[in-house]
């Protein structure tokens, strides 16, 4: 248990580095690492820029018009996309955020439960515990979907909302943050004073190291996020009723369906901007907690 | 378990005073039904399935026609005597090869760049690099799928206004590349705010005596930098790593674009098509089992190998 | 602390009824209410049969359908197949391709509805009805549409370069060589390594049956002389060049349909919805006829899609069911719907009334109708066996590779390799397969 009493010296969480730009001084500008960065953001920002102008492009404009020459269609493809089938599409957006945030927001929690009791206590089978976790961070998803289909459709869940919910609560990778976390985080002293304060174990984890594991529980969040966001094999398999689709399967079954009726396709371009969006107006509003020190464990041990 | 005076106190206040033995099981308590009723068991029961097959009886026709018998191991050595699987093995190292070192190299020089603050770009293509992390890889396929095509492609306007003829990247051995290019556009942004996380986590007095003695940036990087986030470095590896050997949105979705990615081009869709076109749920069962236990040996060797304790910090 | 708690006793509940459950009958895939009304669920991808389902609810205040509109063809048997193996999560109702019914029967998932469906022989064309009964006595569904093959070509290209619609296989080749000749960018039609039931329909037009029942046994003629015929047919124009070798259904095709250059395809009666969609911008200048005959003496044809309407095992409503079923395909309230609001090809000899004016997109060609009748009458008997998920995998992987290679004797060798693949499948799994 040598992390627990390490103070954290490379903090995963906790570091302000607003004053990181100071401490290395105004030094002159390098024409070639503006160059560099910013060919490394047009890169990155190419796609997301062409389904912007595609977007705005009708059917028909889509295959023959020049590739980065918007047009005037946005507003009547937005239009089709919420017309399609009642407004289908805001039910996949309305699923996606239910999954994602209330997952993810069960998720964190457990993790932050478990993570703090790994690094916290001592107790027979902890080491045990973590490294079977550990292992779990391992699995593809892709592998455990049909067991948990057909372990989920033995209780009658499948085609529910839970049976997507239920696997996204469970992450072993956020145990495993959530746990250095709570490591870097959390002096033992701290845990002892409240204890001789005569709080109980769930008082202290609720009013003190819930509160200090915040920064890293947002990061953990995040990460639970987009994981549930960007998962497709598991609601694909296990949902049939397309009005609890989330908005990858739904996409994906527009583009199939865009292979005999092309119209789809700028259906499906549009509403991949529109999906983007929100989690893109998430990620810029909560950039300062994406700060992940994979190896902040391993410096310390 | 060299535990330390401090550390163990806590324990031991703990059953003292009753119940609080049992406090780090009730935290743990969710956690580890949810991981046995969704990973553990769902494995468990995939390695059971692996051990099975379906017998038909006469012309498969009629109810009473399939039965489920034990299989021994036919269905691992079926799995590894199909022609198809070592060439989507050997194809997976490639790819692996490709995308790993591009992408970890990108990220790192990023990283870099943006560390050293001697632009005034950084802010915003710390947030535009890391953007693609936030599009879903089905989505991310889609949008390069189109780009992909000759009809829509700019390069291919590009290429031609150059005089040449554009190659086809959705044929041929161009298709690697094209698969490639999703995984590295999705995945540097992330990785290299890993990288950046660890780099501003350096106190700024461990290279600014070197920069004083006259060292350049880059001598700075390579001598002090790189050697002190080398363990984020490792882990990002890894994790690449799994993900490489899991690729399965970008050839799947890409896919009816192209005559040459076929439905087995990764392990992963092997299992895909065993189990779903297939309808061999046991076939699919026994790769799978194949694919985790290569994951783990490939992870855990890697990091027995460079002798990472961030897996291992108990000892 | 209240999510915890909901959760721990989700899991809690999970982990217990997964313990009890497992022998029990009372499955939760039919989501029947107690009381009079009878709930159904219809999975099927035709567009709009929401509003054909209509009709039927209106009509019918105690067997309510409710439709979950599913991606495609193969998505839905994948997810059928699935809740089959797991015991719950299937429909009551199911739209299933002619293609796929031994593979549903045979994984016990299509109910035999011969006792709740009555005679409804009479209604359909012998093809259709073998194709739901697989020739014995049972009833695996009710045939829903169907799709013969025809062959659309522009014929604004064809009358500049003084070509005739094409009436035999060697007329089409011509045909090709000339367009190409004459515009580099240019092709009368692809080859499309990923369109297996395009493959057999033409195959089937040659003559070729892939499956075929004697007895307890099934046999597998994949790389029969007419499949052969067929593939050294198409690879030589493949190699040639003066045919394309790109995938259908893709976008890049799309495109090469409506900017005119792809001007011919080799399709079937549901072809008008889908190049109305693809090529808006040529509207009026196709025709469609024939497809091209290998011995225009006596003309044949194949099929390329059409399906079934089936009960699956799981319904707790097979009567109900099979009721909706017979209205929705021999009702002619029903097939006027199929035909006008879901735009599909009713299978029922009864569907000539619901079908008086062309498809919107060929309304220069009046007598289209009158030629996907005939279309449908030269079709050739056609048996699909209970791997043709495997065949089919099998037709992408190694058409794809002969498609990229461009030559003629990877065409033929690809069949090899789909009919070893298949017979291997078939015996491994334990059916009986004679040769």
């Amino acid at each position: 248990m040598t992390i627990s009493t390490v103070v954290p010296a490379v903090p995963a969480t906790a570091a302000p580095p607003a004053t990181a730009r100071n401490r290395r001084g105004n030094r002159r500008n390098s024409t070639l690492a503006t160059v560099l960065l910013l060919l490394g953001a047009l890169y990155c920002l190419f796609p997301v820029l062409w389904v912007l102008i595609a977007s705005t492009k009708s059917s028909g404009e889509l295959f023959s018009t020049f590739t980065l020459a918007p047009s005037t269609h946005l507003f009547d493809n937005i239009g089709d996309l919420f017309a399609y089938r009642d407004g289908l599409y805001w039910r996949w957006m309305a699923n996606t955020v239910l999954y994602a945030g209330v997952g993810s927001a069960v998720s964190t929690l457990i993790s932050a439960m478990a993570g703090f009791a790994l690094a916290k206590y001592d107790f027979p089978g902890k080491k045990f515990v973590f490294n079977v976790i550990l292992a779990g961070v391992l699995v593809p998803g892709v592998i455990l979907a049909i067991p948990q289909y057909l372990l989920l459709a033995k209780v009658g869940l499948t085609n529910t909302y839970w049976s997507v919910l239920l696997p996204s609560m469970i992450s072993p990778y956020g145990i495993y943050l959530s746990r250095i976390f709570a490591a870097a985080t959390i002096p033992t002293e701290v845990l002892e004073a409240a204890r001789i304060d005569g709080a109980g174990d769930w008082r202290t984890f609720g009013r003190v190291v819930l509160p200090m594991m915040k920064s890293g529980l947002v990061t953990v969040f995040l990460f639970q996020f987009v994981a549930i966001w960007n998962n497709f094999m598991l609601p694909y398999i296990m949902l049939g009723d397309d009005h609890l689709f989330p908005i990858t399967v739904g996409l994906s079954g527009l583009l199939n369906q865009g292979a005999s009726q092309p119209a789809m396709y700028i259906t499906v371009v549009t509403g991949a901007l529109i999906s983007i969006i929100p989690l893109v107006a998430l990620f810029l509003s909560l950039q300062r907690y994406w700060r992940v020190d994979l190896g902040a464990g391993a410096v310390k041990a | 378990m060299s535990a330390l005076p401090t550390s163990s106190r806590t324990p031991r206040t703990a059953t003292r005073r009753g119940g609080r033995a049992a406090a780090p099981y009730s935290f743990l308590a969710p956690a580890l039904i949810l991981f046995v009723a969704f990973l553990a068991a769902p494995i468990v029961y995939a390695g059971y399935l692996s051990l099975r097959r379906v017998k038909v009886s006469g012309l498969g026709l009629g109810a009473g026609a399939r039965t489920e018998i034990w299989a021994g191991l036919s269905n691992y050595s079926r799995s590894l005597a199909d022609p198809d699987f070592m060439p989507s093995v050997y194809r997976i190292g490639a790819y692996g090869l490709i995308v790993v070192p591009t992408m970890l190299g990108l990220a790192l020089l990023m990283a870099l760049l943006l560390d050293a603050g001697r632009t005034r770009v950084g802010t915003f293509s710390r947030t535009a690099i890391f953007l693609p992390y936030a599009v879903p890889a089905v989505i991310s396929s889609l949008l390069w799928g189109f780009l992909y095509l000759p009809r829509v492609s700019p390069f291919t306007d590009l290429v031609q206004g150059l005089g040449f003829t554009p190659p086809d990247v959705l044929s041929g051995s161009w298709v690697l590349w094209a698969v490639a290019n999703i995984a590295v556009w999705g995945g540097t942004g992330f990785n290299m705010i890993v990288i950046y996380t660890a780099l501003r986590a350096i106190p700024t007095d461990l290279f600014e005596a070197a920069r004083l003695d006259g060292a350049s940036d880059r001598q700075i990087a390579w001598r002090i930098k790189i050697p002190i986030v080398l363990p984020s470095l490792i882990m990002t590896f890894v994790f690449s790593l799994i993900a490489t050997l899991q690729v399965f949105a970008e050839p799947m979705t890409l896919k009816p674009l192209s005559n040459t990615i076929s439905s087995t081009w990764t392990p992963l869709m092997k299992v895909y098509r065993d189990a779903f076109v297939r309808n061999d749920i046991y076939s699919a069962a026994a790769t799978s089992v194949i694919i985790a236990v290569a994951t783990f040996a490939v992870s855990f060797g890697f990091l027995k190998l460079v002798g990472n304790r961030a897996f291992n910090q108990e000892d | 602390m209240k999510k915890t708690i909901v959760g721990v006793l989700a899991a809690t509940l999970l982990m217990t009824s997964a313990c009890s459950s497992s022998d029990d009958d009372a499955t939760t895939g039919s989501s029947a209410k107690p009381g009079e009304k009878v709930e159904l669920t219809y999975w099927t991808w035709a567009p709009n049969m929401d509003k054909v389902v209509e009709g039927w609810n209106t009509a019918h205040p105690d067997i309510h359908v409710t439709v979950n509109k599913q991606d495609g063809g193969d998505p839905a048997v994948t997810k059928l197949l699935t809740a089959i193996k797991a015991g719950s999560g299937a429909p009551d109702v199911m739209q299933a391709e002619y293609q796929k019914i031994p593979t549903l029967v045979s994984a016990n998932a299509l109910a035999d509805i011969a006792k709740e469906s009555g005679s409804l022989k009479s209604k359909f064309p012998d093809s259709a009805w073998n194709a739901v009964t697989l020739g014995g006595e049972a009833l695996y569904g009710v045939p829903q549409d169907s799709g013969p093959m025809m062959f659309y070509y522009r014929t604004d290209v064809f009358e500049k370069l003084g070509l005739q619609a094409p009436k035999t296989w060697d007329d089409y080749a011509a045909a090709a060589r000339k367009i190409h000749a004459a515009n580099k960018k240019q092709y009368l039609g692809t080859f499309s390594a990923t369109d297996a039931g395009w493959f057999a329909g033409l195959s089937q037009q040659a003559g070729a049956s892939w499956w075929g029942i004697n007895g307890d046994t099934w046999s597998v003629a994949i790389n029969d002389a007419a499949t052969q015929k067929v593939a050294g047919y198409w690879g030589g124009l493949v190699q040639e060049g003066v045919i394309d070798n790109k995938p259908m259904y893709t976008p890049e095709w799309n495109a090469a349909l409506n900017d005119g250059t792809q001007v011919g395809w080799t399709s079937s009666v549901w072809g008008p919805g889908v190049l109305e969609g693809n090529a808006a911008s040529t509207k009026g200048k196709w025709k469609a006829t024939l497809l091209p005959q290998w011995d225009a003496a006596s003309p044949a044809n194949g099929n390329w899609g059409g399906s079934a309407t089936s009960v699956t095992t799981q319904s707790k409503h097979k009567a109900e069911a099979a009721q909706f079923i017979a209205w929705l395909n021999t009702d002619p309230a029903g097939i006027k719907a199929l035909a006008g609001t879901a735009n599909v090809y009713p299978a029922s000899v009864d569907s000539s009334a619901a079908l008086t004016t062309p498809p919107a997109f060929l309304s220069n060609q009046p007598d289209f109708y009158t030629v996907a009748a005939e279309a449908a009458k030269i079709t050739k008997p056609f048996t699909y066996g209970p791997n043709v998920n495997v065949a089919y995998s099998s037709y992408n992987d190694a058409f794809g590779k002969a498609a990229t290679s461009k030559k003629a004797a990877d065409f033929t060798a690809a069949l090899t390799t789909m009919q070893s693949t298949t017979v291997d499948d078939m015996k491994n799994t334990g059916f009986k397969v004679a040769g």
